[in-house]
């Protein structure tokens, strides 16, 4: 390849930096004002330099006891994350090894489901749980939040399915495995890599979940982001501080997990593209 | 396989769907075309009162055997969609209660509320996707032209607009636009002083920067992928015929990526019609609402499942509109499969 002209190389890198700012710049500037007090993180002109403080923390994991909200994100996620998996995969398994047009049927209303704005949702899932009394319960929550993710999650995994040689799971039903025994001794196996990259676009799915986990839960049972919701309207200083606190300590376990699986999420991310 | 244990296999996933997602929907189109209300009655009290006996007419929640207010709920045909719509001005109640704290739109007239939610809604959704592909592009193609050994990082770095929760993020661009804080205060040295959260124009701006910034990185990531199997002998071959650095973009690398591009506007469809915490955070509803926005805010502030149901349709038949393309081509393509 022909060298570059030195102009653009220029304009390459600057280009790339003033992205990198901009993208970073909304997270990195709310963590450094999460260390300061209400009047020096609002303040005009703006300080660069202000002293240092964990109270937003303290107030906000202690006294607004903000752990009981952590566990319940921990607890949703990993059970959404658990069947989201274990009922995706059976049906992913089943849609890339059926030829009958019922599976491109049933891939079709999947992603009709996938395109609902989940607010269309809500009102009859007022009226159903209310009706039977368990709205607000962890357990309405996680099978609302599989729901919602099992176009994608089956979209997903099939597409995983599909790489793995028909001639794997053949050869077990010849050698007399029934059907189910040929996906737990031959497909397991070898399907990880597809379930793990799954499961973290199932996990940022619940995780990140504002609407359903704010309307469904109250009281003790809201999440991270339905508890962070009182600082939209924060009037008062202290308040909108610890919105500043919750809103980091929301992110860090999200830029942990972006370093930890950066490979998966990009290949997560191309894995429906590279087909189409 | 055969279909016995294909059913057996997809049942879990599709009970869950069709007790989830399919039931409720269907729900929704009966709750639409109803209402219910407590059954009123008229009591008499009587207070003795030292100058003798006072009778006073009071309303009251009628209580069944149970003690819980007994609730009449009637069939009411469009009523819903026409409030929501705002089609009989007449009968159309005046912009919800007061109490609501006027978080109704304000720029839109009590009545076509869905039609201004709908209206921001598709510009925020046209608006955001030709600068989403354009700098995602820019971005892939740079990053392509770098050495190895930044790309890693400059990845890792680049998805934190995309995984991040969009509330927090949502929130976070607040806090960075609000008086006071760091961006009116950069802009104010080269004279621009703007209160971003208090005019219709800039609230509705912030709100598509925010969905500009947040997707920008998935079309990034696709076509950076993509740019990986541009065929390098054509990329040759028309280095060979003199083409320009330019001419081999537009004839080569383009049309490659086109696949890619279409997958993105239709993810990007998709997603941008369900707008939804930006718009919480930003405005509050105040000045601007989204389809989603308009159902939610019903539900939960004018406590009105009804009317909010209605809304909720007219939010589908919409998605159904604008998905119209992308089934026609996913069938055609998956027939093909088949």
């Amino acid at each position: 390849m022909k060298k570059r002209p030195f102009s653009l190389s220029v304009l390459l890198y600057g280009g790339l930096l003033f992205w990198l700012v901009i993208a970073s710049l909304p997270v990195v500037w709310t963590a450094i004002i999460s260390f300061r007090q209400y009047l020096d993180a609002f303040s005009s002109p703006v300080k660069w330099v202000a002293p240092f403080t964990t109270e937003n923390y303290t107030r906000l994991w202690i006294e607004k006891e903000f752990y009981r909200n952590f566990l319940n994100t921990a607890l949703v996620t990993v059970f959404t994350v658990t069947i989201s998996l274990t009922v995706g995969c059976l049906a992913a398994y089943a849609l890339s090894r059926y030829r009958g047009s019922l599976g491109f049927w049933l891939l079709m209303v999947a992603l009709m489901f996938r395109a609902i704005p989940h607010s269309s949702l809500l009102p009859s899932f007022f009226t159903l749980f209310d009706a039977l009394g368990i709205r607000n319960t962890y357990f309405t929550l996680i099978f609302v939040l599989v729901a919602i993710n099992q176009p994608f999650t089956i979209w997903m995994l099939r597409s995983f399915f599909i790489n793995i040689p028909n001639e794997l799971d053949e050869a077990a039903l010849v050698d007399g495995c029934t059907r189910f025994q040929a996906f737990r001794r031959v497909i397991i196996p070898v399907m990880w890599p597809g379930v793990v990259t799954t499961g973290l676009f199932s996990f940022l799915l619940a995780y990140n979940d504002f609407l359903l986990s704010s309307a469904l839960t109250s009281g003790d049972k809201m999440t991270m982001p339905a508890a962070i919701a009182n600082s939209i309207t924060a009037e008062s200083e202290t308040l909108l501080m610890q919105g500043v606190a919750g809103a980091v300590s929301i992110t860090i376990p999200l830029i942990i997990l972006v370093v930890i699986f950066q490979k998966q999420i990009v290949g997560g991310l191309t894995q429906g593209a590279v087909k189409g | 396989m055969k279909t016995k244990s294909f059913l057996q296999f997809v049942g879990p996933s599709v009970a869950m769907m069709l007790l989830l997602l399919a039931a409720p929907l269907v729900l929704t189109f009966y709750l639409s075309v109803r209402n219910c209300a407590m059954e009123m009655e008229m009591v008499k009290i009587e207070e003795s009162t030292p100058f003798g006996k006072k009778e006073t007419l009071t309303q009251r929640a009628k209580l069944d055997a149970s003690g819980k207010a007994i609730q009449i709920c009637r069939f009411v045909g469009l009523e819903y969609y026409r409030k929501v719509l705002g089609i009989d001005a007449e009968s159309a109640e005046p912009a919800g209660p007061p109490d609501a704290g006027g978080a109704v739109a304000k720029g839109d007239k009590a009545g076509n509320e869905f039609f201004g939610a709908l209206r921001f809604t598709m510009l925020y959704t046209f608006v955001t996707l030709p600068f989403v592909l354009g700098i995602g592009f820019l971005l892939a193609l740079a990053v392509n032209g770098v050495s190895q050994n930044l790309k890693g990082a400059f990845i890792s770095a680049s998805l934190l607009p995309f995984i991040i929760t969009p509330v927090v993020a949502a929130l976070s661009i607040k806090w960075l636009f609000r008086d006071n804080g760091l961006v009116p205060y950069l802009l104010s040295h080269v004279g621009i002083e703007v209160f971003w959260m208090a005019q219709a124009w800039s609230a509705r701006l912030l709100i598509i920067v925010y969905g500009i910034w947040h997707v920008v990185p998935f079309a990034f990531i696709v076509l950076y992928a993509g740019l990986q199997s541009v065929p390098q002998d054509a990329l040759e071959a028309a280095t060979i015929d003199g083409a320009s650095r330019w001419q081999k973009l537009r004839y080569v690398t383009l049309p490659h990526l086109m696949p890619l591009i279409v997958f993105i506007t239709l993810i990007h469809l998709m997603d941008a019609y369900r707008v939804f915490e930006p718009v919480m955070v930003l405005t509050q509803g105040a000045f601007t609402t989204s389809v989603q926005y308009l159902t939610y805010h019903i539900l939960l502030q004018e406590s009105n499942p009804y009317k909010a149901s209605a809304a909720a349709v007219l939010t589908l038949i919409g998605i159904v509109v604008l998905l119209i393309p992308l089934l026609v081509k996913t069938y055609r393509e998956q027939k093909r499969g088949v």
